[in-house]
């Protein structure tokens, strides 16, 4: 065996063969495998110690998916009530409940002749369409039947908002407007149920033992909160009031030319609308105006609640299970004393078993987090079939860099035990 | 206080070719190095003023009954432990005014140590056992395997790498921390019975092993109980009651 010649021991700083980087590099990767062995070793301990690193993450990302996948969805299909458009109804959405209980007493419809009005009145606008509802109806095709169908009715301006978009066929005209004709604009949802294999145009649909002709099919939209959106049956709004409702409650839908012509529409409105009805100018409005940012201020409202709740959870969780490791760390050092005294007794210096723990730690803690995130990968397929939520790659680092974070933190304190040990004091023990 | 100013306690002198002892070829130099250990009732002096020095490149022997302190010497001088009074001086340098990193690396590069108890990790493999002190100076994995399994089949183990301590005999374990003790090439090899587990025949061979090393140059302390092993040395120390009983030149 070929050896060093002697001499003094050169004891300096820059005494090592490799950069102080490169052999921190090496102790680093010595430490993770040190670490995963451990964690093989004691599989069931290892589960139990990260349940609170798992359950965190778990909770965080299940709940940053959901919001996310809702975030999408409202922005998508909620929120878009049509490019640039806002709704004149009897009601302000997503208000407070005191604010809904004192509209309930003060409000008043939205009826046909305020929508004459408006068309007289208005200036500016875009388009301006008109929408009544009734829901909770049955629909029946020879003897099918689907429940839960929405009738609406509908002026033919309202294609050109841009809620519904053809598929096939085509929208209500002008002309079935003018002649209260019983056609209607059905969702695929009767599609599917009535003509999977058939052409729907021409055929009779019955809805409340009124039949209306199929004159077009409506592009799938899909699901809100588990409700379907193309369940409905669209007919002329004069078709709707012949059959349904001599006088029914409006939802006006008016669509400006551009984003920053909104809020002045919405203004001219509002001022038509109080002097049409006599409100007083101390006296809040007897109707409401409800625009996109209506519902997604609701919605960024109901998510900042969840979101700070869930800090506050995960954060607890966290914080368990950081003590916990901590605790397990802290019995590891004491079981592990002396493979320390043998690592220092070969010159492994303080940092080095520093490093050592602290990565197994982190480690440790990490594969918590990796564990937590697969978990929330798992719970996300059966809740995908109730709420839209899709796992955002921001929820994958932070789910592993939080962990990871709580690792580090938490090794600290067993970390340092060991790195202070006396060798031959460690060496004794057994 | 000076190192080399005071009494200079009795050294080997310099036959065989080897430099008489001046504070330029001192490796070892211990002064009136007492530990003692405090127990409830009593308290244990495990070495009670000892002093001696030892030259680059000698070879000597520490003998003495079971008991005597000899493993408690070799800590101190192992820079493992710390004596209760009394100087060391290694190198030149005093070893209670080293950092704690300065020591990591004495322990690291400078010195070999082979314990009495092997002090094997009981989950690794003798491979990973003997590459162990080259992760603490940065040698890349591949060089380290390498180096790992030269020194294995140095010591005759070249079949029993991936064997864990609990799966070798008491010799080959013995030799698993003789190479893991040579693996960084140190200047100062100390051996706590490197022997005493061994058969003859292998216990020659490790002898021989450290024949050629002291032959390079490398400085060599070993404790042992049997006779014909302590000749193969130059000098002889021996220890009885934490004092030096008699300090002998042989060979
Ligand atoms: N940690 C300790 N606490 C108390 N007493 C100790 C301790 N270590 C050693 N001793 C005592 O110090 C004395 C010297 O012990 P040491 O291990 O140095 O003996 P030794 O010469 O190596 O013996 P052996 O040949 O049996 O290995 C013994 O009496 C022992 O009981
Ligand atoms: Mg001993």
């Amino acid at each position: 065996m070929e050896t060093s010649m002697t001499g003094k021991a050169s004891v300096g700083p820059a005494r090592r063969r490799h950069g102080e980087l490169y052999n921190a590099w090496v102790t680093a990767r010595e430490a993770f495998w040190i670490a995963m062995e451990a964690l093989n070793t004691h599989k069931l301990r290892s589960f139990l110690t990260l349940l609170g690193v798992v359950i965190a993450t778990t909770t965080l990302i299940v709940v940053m998916s959901v919001i996310n996948g809702m975030n999408l969805y409202i922005a998508e299909h909620i929120a878009n009530l049509g490019v640039n458009t806002f709704i004149l109804s009897q009601y302000k959405w997503a208000q407070g409940y005191e604010a809904y209980l004192k509209a309930r007493r003060l409000n008043r419809p939205i009826r046909m002749e305020d929508y004459k009005f408006l068309k007289e009145q208005l200036v500016g606008y875009k388009t301006m369409g008109a929408t009544a509802e009734y829901g909770g109806r049955t629909a029946h095709y020879q003897n099918q039947e689907i429940y839960d169908t929405s009738v609406v009715g509908v002026t033919p301006s309202m294609i050109d908002i841009g809620q519904q978009k053809v598929d096939y066929g085509r929208y209500i005209s002008e002309s079935d407007f003018t002649h209260s004709a019983p056609v209607c604009f059905i969702g695929t949802d009767l599609v599917n149920k009535f003509f999977p294999n058939v052409d729907p145009l021409g055929k009779e649909v019955r809805v409340s033992n009124q039949s209306f002709r199929v004159i077009g099919v409506a592009e799938k939209i899909g699901t809100t909160f588990g409700q379907s959106q193309d369940n409905f049956v669209m007919i002329p709004l004069t078709t709707f009031q012949q059959y349904f409702f001599n006088r029914p409650e409006l939802n006006i839908s008016i669509q400006a030319w551009s984003a920053a012509q909104m809020i002045p529409l919405e203004d001219e409105v509002r001022m038509l609308m109080r002097v049409r009805r006599h409100v007083q100018y101390n006296q809040d409005d007897t109707f409401g105006i409800n625009a996109s940012e209506t519902i997604m201020s609701l919605w960024q409202r109901l998510t900042g609640t969840i979101f700070a709740v869930t800090i506050g959870v995960v954060a607890v969780f966290m914080v368990v299970g950081g003590i916990v490791i901590m605790n397990i760390m802290l019995a590891s050092v004491t079981d592990r004393t002396h493979e320390i005294g043998i690592r220092k007794s070969l010159g492994a210096r303080r940092r080095d078993i520093l490093t050592q723990f602290i990565i197994e730690s982190a480690v440790m803690a990490g594969t918590g987090g990796v564990v937590g995130i697969l978990l929330a990968l798992l719970i996300n397929i059966p809740v995908q079939k109730f709420v839209t939520s899709s796992v955002p790659p921001s929820a994958i680092v932070v789910g592993v860099g939080l962990s990871v974070l709580v690792g580090l933190f938490f090794g600290i304190y067993p970390a340092n035990k060991a790195a202070r040990l006396d060798p031959i004091e460690a060496l004794r023990a057994e | 206080m000076e190192p080399f100013s005071t009494t200079e306690p009795e050294v080997g002198t310099g036959r065989d070719g080897y430099d008489s002892p001046s504070p330029d070829n001192i490796v070892i130099l211990a002064q009136d190095l007492w530990k003692t250990y405090d127990m409830e009732a009593i308290s244990v002096n495990a070495l009670s003023g000892v002093s001696f020095s030892i030259v680059r490149g000698e070879y000597v022997a520490i003998m003495g009954p079971s008991g005597s302190g000899k493993s408690t010497l070799m800590n101190l001088i192992g820079c493992l432990d710390t004596p209760t009074s009394g100087q060391y001086w290694l190198n030149g340098r005093l070893v209670s005014e080293l950092t704690d990193d300065e020591l990591a690396y004495i322990r690291n590069k400078e010195i070999g140590f082979v314990f009495q108890t092997f002090n094997l990790l009981a989950r690794a493999s003798a491979l990973h056992n003997v590459e162990l002190p080259l992760i603490y100076n940065g040698t890349p994995p591949a060089e380290r395997l390498e180096r790992a399994e030269e020194v294995l089949r140095k010591v005759d183990l070249g079949d029993r790498m991936d064997h864990r301590p609990n799966e070798l005999s008491g010799g080959q374990r013995q030799r698993v921390a003789v190479a893991r003790a040579l693996i960084n090439n140190p200047s100062i090899i100390l051996a706590d019975e490197p022997t005493g587990n061994l058969d003859s025949a292998t216990g020659d061979e490790i002898m021989n092993l450290f024949e050629r090393l002291h032959q390079s140059g490398n400085t060599i302390v070993l404790v042992t109980h049997e006779h014909d092993i302590a000749a193969r040395a130059h000098r002889i120390i021996h220890i009885r009651d934490g004092k030096i009983d008699r300090d002998e030149k042989v060979g």
